[in-house]
Order: C-alpha cells, then sequence, then structure tokens
C-alpha cells in the first residue's frame, strides 16, 4: 500500500467534526501521549503536590472518544479510560478472573475455620476409621492401666 | 514462708480421640493412674475413647 500523500490528510482532516478538528489542533495525534501532558489524566503540581483534575472530564472525553469512533480516528486521540481499547482490556482482564484488588474481592481468603475445614473434616474422619481398633487396643490394654500413648 | 500444700485431688481434661476438639473435665487423685474412658462424643454423634491429656509444664 502506497502511504497517503499530505493532501489526503488534510482532504480527511475536513470531513472531521469541527469539535475533533479543535481538539487535534491543540494536541496533535502522536503528541501527549504520556501521562504527564496527556489532557485525558489527572496531574500531579509538581512545587505543591497537588492532583488536578484533567483538562477533560470524563464525560467530555467520552464525548470525543465517541465522536473519533464514529470517524474512525480513536487511536489519533490520546490514551483514556473512554476509549474502546481501554474497555476491551478491561474486559478481558475480568474475563480471566480480573487482576489485584479485584482478584482478591472475587476470590476471597476465607475465614480460617474456612480454609481449615476440609483438612479438619479428613483427619476426624481418619480418626473414626481407626477407632474400632483404638478401643479394641485400649480394652486389650486393661482399659487404659498398661496405657502409653496419651495425647499432649 | 511456707509454700501452699498441694491440694489431693487435679482437674484433667479427657480429648475425645475422634478428633474433633470436645473434651471432657474430670476431677481425680493427684496419685491415681491417668483417666481413660469411653464416653459420648456429640461431634461424631459416636461412643468414642478419650484419654487424658498430658499436663502442660508450669
Amino acid at each position: 500500500m502506497t502511504s497517503p500523500s499530505r493532501s489526503t490528510f488534510i482532504s480527511l482532516a475536513h470531513t472531521l467534526p469541527p469539535r475533533l478538528l479543535r481538539f487535534f489542533a491543540r494536541y496533535p495525534p502522536g503528541t501527549h501521549t504520556d501521562v504527564r501532558s496527556n489532557p485525558f489524566k489527572p496531574t500531579v503540581h509538581a512545587i505543591t503536590k497537588r492532583w488536578h483534575n484533567p483538562i477533560f472530564s470524563y464525560r467530555r472525553q467520552a464525548v470525543l472518544c465517541k465522536i473519533a469512533r464514529q470517524h474512525g480516528v480513536e487511536e489519533l486521540l490520546p490514551p483514556s479510560r473512554k476509549s474502546s481499547a481501554y474497555k476491551e482490556e478491561k474486559l478481558a482482564q475480568r474475563a480471566e478472573g480480573g487482576v489485584g484488588r479485584w482478584k482478591r474481592m472475587l476470590e476471597p481468603k476465607g475465614k480460617k475455620w474456612e480454609r481449615t475445614l476440609h483438612a479438619r473434616l479428613e483427619k476426624r474422619k481418619k480418626a473414626m476409621e481407626e477407632m474400632p481398633a483404638l478401643i479394641e487396643k485400649w480394652k486389650r490394654s486393661g482399659h487404659g492401666r498398661g496405657w502409653k500413648e496419651w495425647p499432649r | 514462708m511456707a509454700k501452699k500444700a498441694k491440694s489431693r485431688t487435679i482437674a484433667v481434661r479427657l480429648i475425645s480421640m475422634a478428633m474433633t476438639g470436645y473434651f471432657k473435665t474430670m476431677v481425680r487423685p493427684r496419685v491415681h493412674h491417668p483417666l481413660s474412658m469411653i464416653k459420648y462424643d456429640p461431634i461424631v454423634r459416636q461412643h468414642v475413647l478419650f484419654l487424658e491429656s498430658k499436663r502442660r509444664q508450669r
């Protein structure tokens, strides 16, 4: 495929709605993609360490992403939480059981009695299987008179 | 000051051998041999062997 000429891009750009054109004039595609200069991300002030809201609120980001999606230029916008790429990534993560805190929420650690229940029931079952033999041994030893294996 | 005299009897703990954690507390003379008996364990709902647990060093 031959690379489209500059004039093609310009004519394509003229088909975009003015709202997107204004955005791209201020933030040209390919720039402002890092976290600090991204107008879709909150920033921390270097001196005061105060957090400042993103230049474009989530509502305005959603509008921009929607318009860009309709015109097929969504990937030219800076990374946003409202982009379909981000949403697909999140959906994929959730499908495979989530990550980090979300995963821990889905797979809770459980109470101690819940975590140890299976092992305790197994131990009890094993003890009950050996119980008749143990009682027989105990009876033969004189009902505990010669018994040596006292529990702790 | 003289030490307090040891009591003639002691309280002992008889542990269920069904490993349920259920136990019975009994009083026996100090010089008696350790207690053991077949008693009902309500957790497994059966009569099982109960053995006296060793006393902890204090």
